[in-house]
């Protein structure tokens, strides 16, 4: 390879410079103290696992973004995380086997195979907090609660809660009977919002189950959806109707709390179709193409690990919360001291960097340019004086 | 919005003008990229059938009318594409020398649409050398390149003047109305109600 390319990372992948850096570390802080606050208390699981438990069945997407190799002490296919949720299933189902709820949080690097959309990074650093042991709506509730904290504490305040609930598209589904293939074909004409393909995939079928999965499509936007969703299914699927029920009392429950905040309702988003089993939400800024942070609840994930538990839980990507911050300039502020042994000098510095100043020795040339301030020695004491820069 | 120039273009501007939406200046005398509309909120900008379903994955632009084609060969993952405009329609297609018989087990195939192409060979248990082309599909089976071709097809006089007879359907095609994911959310109404008038109208022109 010519040196010229050395410098080169793969692509997706990027490294976070000092102003960035600052940010990402500073936000990774907020975040946990905010978990902490809410009582998730915070685990580290490893970079790598066994594929077997780490592919547990949230998503076959799952199973291609992840990096494996082979484990040269046990010869067992290692998988490098692309997603720390299983991690932190397999501590609250194993690991930590408590009975009551429990409740984690965790921040760490993901590394992708592929991204996971266009400009995606294949290292994202995945932020997130998961509540284990209840099935109810307050679980959820308090989840999403927590979801939109974390984009409070990032400064988003202008942004959309996306809600949705699986059991509605569930029940229709139960109800229309389709066969594998065909079944296939409309989830992703669904996930489309393709009515022409979705027509064409059930062209053959009854007219009031077309009219049903037809009627999907239509199910997205404020709240109004719901009562639509009611007319829909009321007669012909009243199975669907627990699922809207819950929609609307989470709705009001966050609405209690953020009055001004825009809830878009999708009855029809099949984001984590088949491993989510009940709520599923996200969070949408402006002028950000992609959700920021998403989740949902997936019970029973645990059972491979002989415990099954009621799960639910959302992440976000701290790399991508960075790039809604435009940060360029360094930080100044800093204090430059030469570099003396002078115990007098070497006790003040420490005195400083106690008390949150950053302190830069002057080695060899001129201070260091983010200081604006200096220490100087006047009468045997060491003053604090303004730098001209 | 962006919009696929070519033969699409004009037959999507009387659709857009009976929906209410009119450039304020000629798209077709200008040189200019972006175009303002009789209605402030909505820009048009003219591209490529293959950077559309781009421009409005990133959100750079919200919404796209785009070829059929181009969806499936791409994929149309984080987009929306909720609504058929009946515009631009032709069939994609295989295509081969007139009297032409498979021997073996494999097939060379000329096209534009790899994936496609790739899928649907597949599909028919059959081994497909894809090669990529860029244009004129009808030259590599002459020139004893491929064995069949799979291209868009309108009227067929283009196979017939090279001895060739279009073979299987692959898809009927027309040009899509697609929505950026993020955008249907933060403008539902204003999106919502554009798709309503767009779909009140197809059909007409």
């Amino acid at each position: 390879m010519a040196t010229v390319d050395r410098w080169q990372l793969p692509d997706g992948v990027e490294e976070v410079l000092p102003a960035q850096a600052l940010v990402v570390e500073r936000l990774r802080r907020q975040l946990l103290d905010l978990y902490r606050s809410w009582g998730y208390q915070l685990v580290i699981p490893p970079l790598m696992e066994f594929t077997e438990s780490l592919l547990i069945g949230l998503g076959s997407d799952l199973d291609l973004l992840t990096f494996r190799m082979t484990d040269q002490l046990s010869g067992r296919t290692l998988g490098i995380r692309a997603d720390i949720t299983p991690q932190v299933a397999r501590i609250d189902a194993h690991s930590l086997a408590e009975t009551g709820i429990t409740r984690l949080c965790y921040a760490g690097s993901t590394l992708h195979t592929r991204p996971q959309s266009l400009l995606a990074s294949r290292s994202p650093i995945q932020v997130g907090a998961e509540l284990y042991g209840d099935d109810t709506l307050a679980a959820d509730v308090e989840v999403i609660r927590l979801m939109l904290a974390t984009l409070d504490t990032v400064g988003m305040h202008e942004m959309t809660l996306d809600l949705g609930h699986v059991g509605v598209y569930e029940a229709v589904l139960a109800n229309a009977g389709l066969d594998g293939e065909r079944e296939a074909t409309v989830f992703d004409a669904l996930q489309r919002k393709s009515r022409p393909d979705l027509e064409l995939a059930l062209a053959d079928m009854d007219p009031a189950i077309i009219r049903l999965i037809t009627g999907l499509l239509d199910l997205h936007g404020d709240e109004s959806v719901l009562d639509g969703a009611r007319a829909t299914f009321a007669e012909a699927v009243p199975e669907a109707l627990a699922a809207v029920d819950a929609l609307q009392q989470v709705a009001a429950a966050i609405r209690r709390l953020r009055p001004g905040l825009t809830i878009y309702f999708d009855l029809a988003e099949l984001r984590g179709y088949h491993y989510h089993t009940g709520i599923v939400f996200a969070a949408y800024v402006p002028d950000h193409g992609q959700a920021l942070a998403n989740g949902g609840r997936y019970n029973n994930v645990g059972k491979v690990f002989s415990r099954a538990r009621p799960a639910t839980g959302f992440a976000t990507d701290l790399k991508a919360l960075m790039t809604l911050f435009s940060v360029t300039q360094i930080e100044r502020g800093a204090i430059s001291a030469p570099d003396l042994d002078t115990p007098g000098l070497v006790a003040r510095v420490g005195e400083l960097r106690a008390a949150g100043e950053v302190v830069i020795s002057c080695l060899s040339g001129s201070p260091d340019p983010r200081c604006d301030r200096q220490l100087v020695e006047v009468d045997n004491e060491w003053l604090l004086q303004p730098l001209q820069s | 919005m962006a919009l696929t120039k070519g033969r699409i273009l004009k037959e999507t501007l009387p659709l857009l003008a009976r929906a209410g939406i009119e450039p304020l200046e000629d798209i077709a005398k200008s040189r200019k990229l972006i175009f303002a509309t009789n209605h402030d909120a909505l820009q048009l900008v003219v591209i490529r059938g293959t950077d559309v379903p781009t421009y409005v994955r990133h959100g750079a632009a919200e919404l796209g009318v785009v070829g059929k084609d181009i969806l499936l060969e791409h994929g149309a993952e984080g987009l929306y594409e909720p609504l058929d405009l009946g515009i631009a329609r032709c069939r994609l297609m295989t295509a081969g020398p007139v009297g032409w018989q498979a021997r073996g087990s494999r097939v060379r195939v000329a096209t534009k649409f790899a994936n496609i192409a790739r899928r649907h060979f597949a599909a028919q248990g059959v081994h497909a050398d894809v090669i990529k082309l860029y244009g004129a599909m009808e030259l590599a089976p002459m020139m004893n390149l491929a064995d069949l071709i799979v291209d868009i097809v309108d009227t067929g006089n283009t196979l017939r003047a090279n001895g060739m007879a279009p073979l299987a359907e692959i898809a009927s095609i027309s040009s899509r109305l697609i929505v950026n994911k993020a955008a249907m959310r933060s403008h539902y109404a204003h999106i919502q109600g554009l798709i309503d008038s767009l779909s009140a109208v197809v059909g007409e022109v």
